[in-house]
């Protein structure tokens, strides 16, 4: 890894990782240029899929994609579909997603791989670990500090979550960024793009729109929408029904329920997509063993006419964006696509139907985000001034009043920082706590928002009802998290603000998680070297072996040799553990330095070089 | 529930208190702010100073979303000028409200060549209320601007109903 030069220790490193639901990947800024991280194949793309092993041990990415198949229950993907989210929001996805899904405290989803359950967190992290590592390898340094991104369309409770898996990964989440704003800094960097940007971005699980105002290097979000709930996954799952129709009837139940069918009908449903992009028929021939066989063609005519109601949705998602930045269509300069779903065809033509412009494709769809990431990661960590992107917050916030209706106190697409501040007071004598329910979304009722949490302001002096002055400040950080502070007017007490998350995990499972993940750390730590040792004592014995074939010593010194590769090789037999074998190579090193001549010491350093490259 | 007021938007832009500010302005001097006191150009602060950054560009943003809209600014204007003014005058003339309701029927039973006609008319009606509004704040006659400024809900909902079918 030479061609990849590291920043300078001096400045601070922030990367930018897009999270995403098909695959992640990280990028950095140096100087002005943006680039994706890539590993050691040259691959930047790292599927988002986690394979529990029976064994115990856990394969992220490429390797863990490639075991779909032959452990559908134990290899989860799409994870980002349930983070943040109740099992009541996932019902729908846990009947398409072929490994198991229970509920677990409090409701929360949980992914049950044999006795262990792991919450969507969890999961993410190992992903996270995944990139930071990849990224570790290409800079060649630590890397610590991260600027992770999200759908525009996610709520609190879902950008809280998102923190909490980059927490769990050994991430410090420095910015929680909307893709779609990403995507954008990507687009319009090079200063020529001034103008209003739509970026219409359709990922694997979500879709979002969000529509820009660029000008002398200031991102104006003026408004967003979206549908965390919608994307080529939706696609997949159509054409997998339509795999399912073609097979034949007699045990259809046993075949729906079976996790393997479900991981090959996934498969093949999105090799279809893919080809459908490009060809106007694509054949598939799928056999399923016992579950039976098909043998069908689709076409894209059919395609398109069982994906025309999602894309509608996009497109209805669209005007609504338009109307809440007080635009009309006319008013976008630039379409900007992002996510590899906006390579299916018929997203392209309904979109430049609608809004009369053909779609910039100037940017990797697959790239764009974490490119940006990395762009808004440089600007925070103080390399560049000249950028700054003023975001939205994508949902309503509100209160619960009585009669179950919800007050709006921060209205959508509010640039944030947004505050604003209500005063409250006391129905009961002596009262001392208030409880405020805060719910986010667009409804009128609180039933049909989101409960964020219920905060609980305590410690109020005790006073007749009605005399408290409680002031309370919701406050919208740069992250579009919520914060509230609460000071009772007239005594001047601070209240202490409890926050009960109604979804995620709390404050004390993600300490103790990131206790565990320590624990953990140091086993896998040692299993690694373990590995690495007893390779490294397999490649002297080869070595040490053809340095005996090829060199003339003395009878007293090849004695002395083989007598210690002898050694090495019955604690290679017997298994020994990584202090015995690294002893063993110890006492082989000894003896083969001790070897005067120049000409050998060279020999054994190339056939031992010859050896590790193996 | 009490709303409590954000600090004067006009002085935290440090513009006049004017209905009429010139938007361009309004706009460049926003961006500037922002670019002054957006938390992601001050990283690395201590704690309290980052807290600080993040009220006052909060700020800065709120008063950003009133001034830029015009009917927001007269509202801001008038509660500065006469604080209590729209809490005092919530009460509207029973003959205008039946005005209004006649109205909402209209915008409810509109269709087809109807609706063109009926938009340009309540827009033309909206902006004369602003015209009026702007002359009441001119005399001083804050009660009848609050008035005005209530009285004009129900012109613009109507023009949103309309909108709505459409």
């Amino acid at each position: 890894m030479t061609n990849v030069a590291a920043p300078t220790n001096t400045a601070r490193l922030v990367v930018g990782i897009d999270l995403g639901t098909t695959n992640s990947l990280a990028a950095v800024r140096t100087g002005k240029a943006a680039r994706v991280l890539r590993d050691r194949d040259g691959e930047a793309l790292i599927p988002s899929v986690v394979c529990f092993q029976p064994d115990g041990t856990t394969i992220v990415g490429r390797a863990a994609k490639a075991l779909r198949l032959s452990l559908p229950d134990r290899t989860v993907f799409s994870v980002k579909r349930l983070i943040g989210r109740s099992m009541r929001d996932v019902a729908e996805d846990a009947r398409s997603l072929p490994y198991e899904i229970v509920a677990g405290e409090r409701d929360l989803p949980r992914v049950q791989i044999g006795a262990q359950q792991h919450s969507p967190e969890a999961i993410s992290a190992l992903v996270l670990q995944q990139v930071k590592t990849t990224a570790e390898q290409a800079l060649g340094q630590p890397v610590r500090e991260a600027v992770i991104t999200v759908p525009a369309w996610f709520d609190d409770a879902q950008r809280q979550a998102t923190k909490d898996a980059a927490t769990l990964a050994g991430l410090v989440p420095v910015r929680i960024l909307n893709e779609p704003t990403a995507a954008a800094l990507a687009y319009g960097i090079n200063g020529s793009k001034d103008g209003v940007a739509l970026v219409y971005d359709l990922g694997g699980g979500t879709f979002d729109v969000s529509i820009l105002r660029i000008a002398d290097g200031v991102f104006r979000v003026l408004s967003t929408a979206g549908d965390t709930h919608l994307g080529g996954d939706d696609f997949d799952v159509l054409l997998a029904e339509r795999i399912l129709a073609a097979l034949p009837r007699a045990g259809a139940k046993a075949r729906a329920e079976d996790p393997y069918v479900q991981q090959a009908l996934r498969s093949a449903a999105e090799g279809l997509k893919i080809r459908l992009s490009d060809a106007l028929t694509a054949d598939l021939e799928l056999d399923l063993g016992e579950h039976g066989a098909v043998k069908l063609t689709v076409t894209r005519a059919e395609f398109e006419a069982a994906i025309a109601p999602l894309v509608q949705r996009t497109l209805d998602c669209v005007q609504l964006a338009v109307k809440d930045a007080r635009l009309r269509l006319d008013a976008i300069d630039d379409v900007v696509l992002v996510g590899g779903s906006t390579r299916v065809p018929l997203v392209r033509e309904r979109l430049a139907a609608l809004t009369g412009k053909p779609p910039h494709t100037g940017v990797d769809p697959d790239l764009a985000v974490a490119l940006g990431a990395s762009i808004q990661a440089d600007v925070l960590a103080g390399n560049d001034r000249s950028l700054l992107l003023l975001d939205v917050i994508p949902l309503s916030l509100g209160i619960e009043t009585l009669g179950g209706a919800v007050q709006k106190l921060i209205l959508r697409n509010s640039t944030i920082p947004t505050s604003v501040t209500e005063e409250f007071s006391t129905g009961v004598d002596n009262q001392t706590a208030v409880d405020l329910a805060i719910y986010q979304g667009e409804r009128e009722l609180a039933r049909d928002c989101r409960l964020l949490g219920h905060f609980k302001l305590r410690g109020f002096p005790p006073m007749p009802a009605g005399l408290p002055r409680i002031a309370v400040t919701f406050l919208v950080d740069a992250d579009g998290v919520l914060r509230v502070t609460a000071r009772e007017q007239r005594t001047g007490v601070e209240a202490s603000i409890q926050i009960v998350p109604s979804f995620g995990l709390t404050r004390d499972e993600v300490r103790r998680m990131m206790l565990e993940s320590i624990e953990h750390a140091e086993a896998d730590y040692k299993a690694r070297e373990a590995i690495e040792v007893k390779h490294k004592a397999e490649a002297m014995v080869r070595g040490t072996q053809k340095v005996l074939q090829m060199a003339e010593l003395p009878p007293d010194q090849t004695y002395a040799v083989m007598k210690a590769l002898k050694a090495l090789g019955k604690l290679l037999a017997a298994n020994a553990d990584a202090a015995a074998l690294k002893a063993g190579c110890d006492e082989l090193t000894k003896v083969t330095t001790t070897i005067a001549d120049d000409v050998i010491s060279a020999a054994v350093t190339k056939a031992l070089h010859e050896e590790q490259q193996r | 529930m009490i709303h409590v007021p954000h600090r004067d938007p006009f002085t935290v832009f440090g513009l006049p208190r004017s209905l009429d500010l010139d938007e361009r302005t309004v706009e460049a001097r926003y961006l500037r702010l922002s670019r002054e006191c957006h938390p992601d150009l001050h990283q690395g602060k201590a704690t309290g100073d980052c807290i600080a950054v993040l009220q006052r560009s909060a700020e800065v943003n709120d008063a950003w979303k009133v001034l830029r809209d015009p009917w927001q600014r007269a509202k801001a204007l008038l509660e500065l000028l006469s604080p209590g003014a729209l809490e005092r005058n919530k009460k509207l003339d029973p003959g205008f409200l039946a005005e209004a309701l006649e109205l909402a029927e209209e915008v409810s039973f509109a269709a087809g060549a109807q609706i063109a006609p009926l938009r340009a008319r309540l827009q033309a009606t909206i902006d004369a209320d602003f015209e009026a509004l702007r002359a009441d704040l001119a005399r001083g006659a804050f009660d009848a601007a609050a008035r005005r400024f209530h009285a004009s809900h129900y012109h613009k909902k109507a023009l949103a109903d309309l909108d709505a079918k459409s």
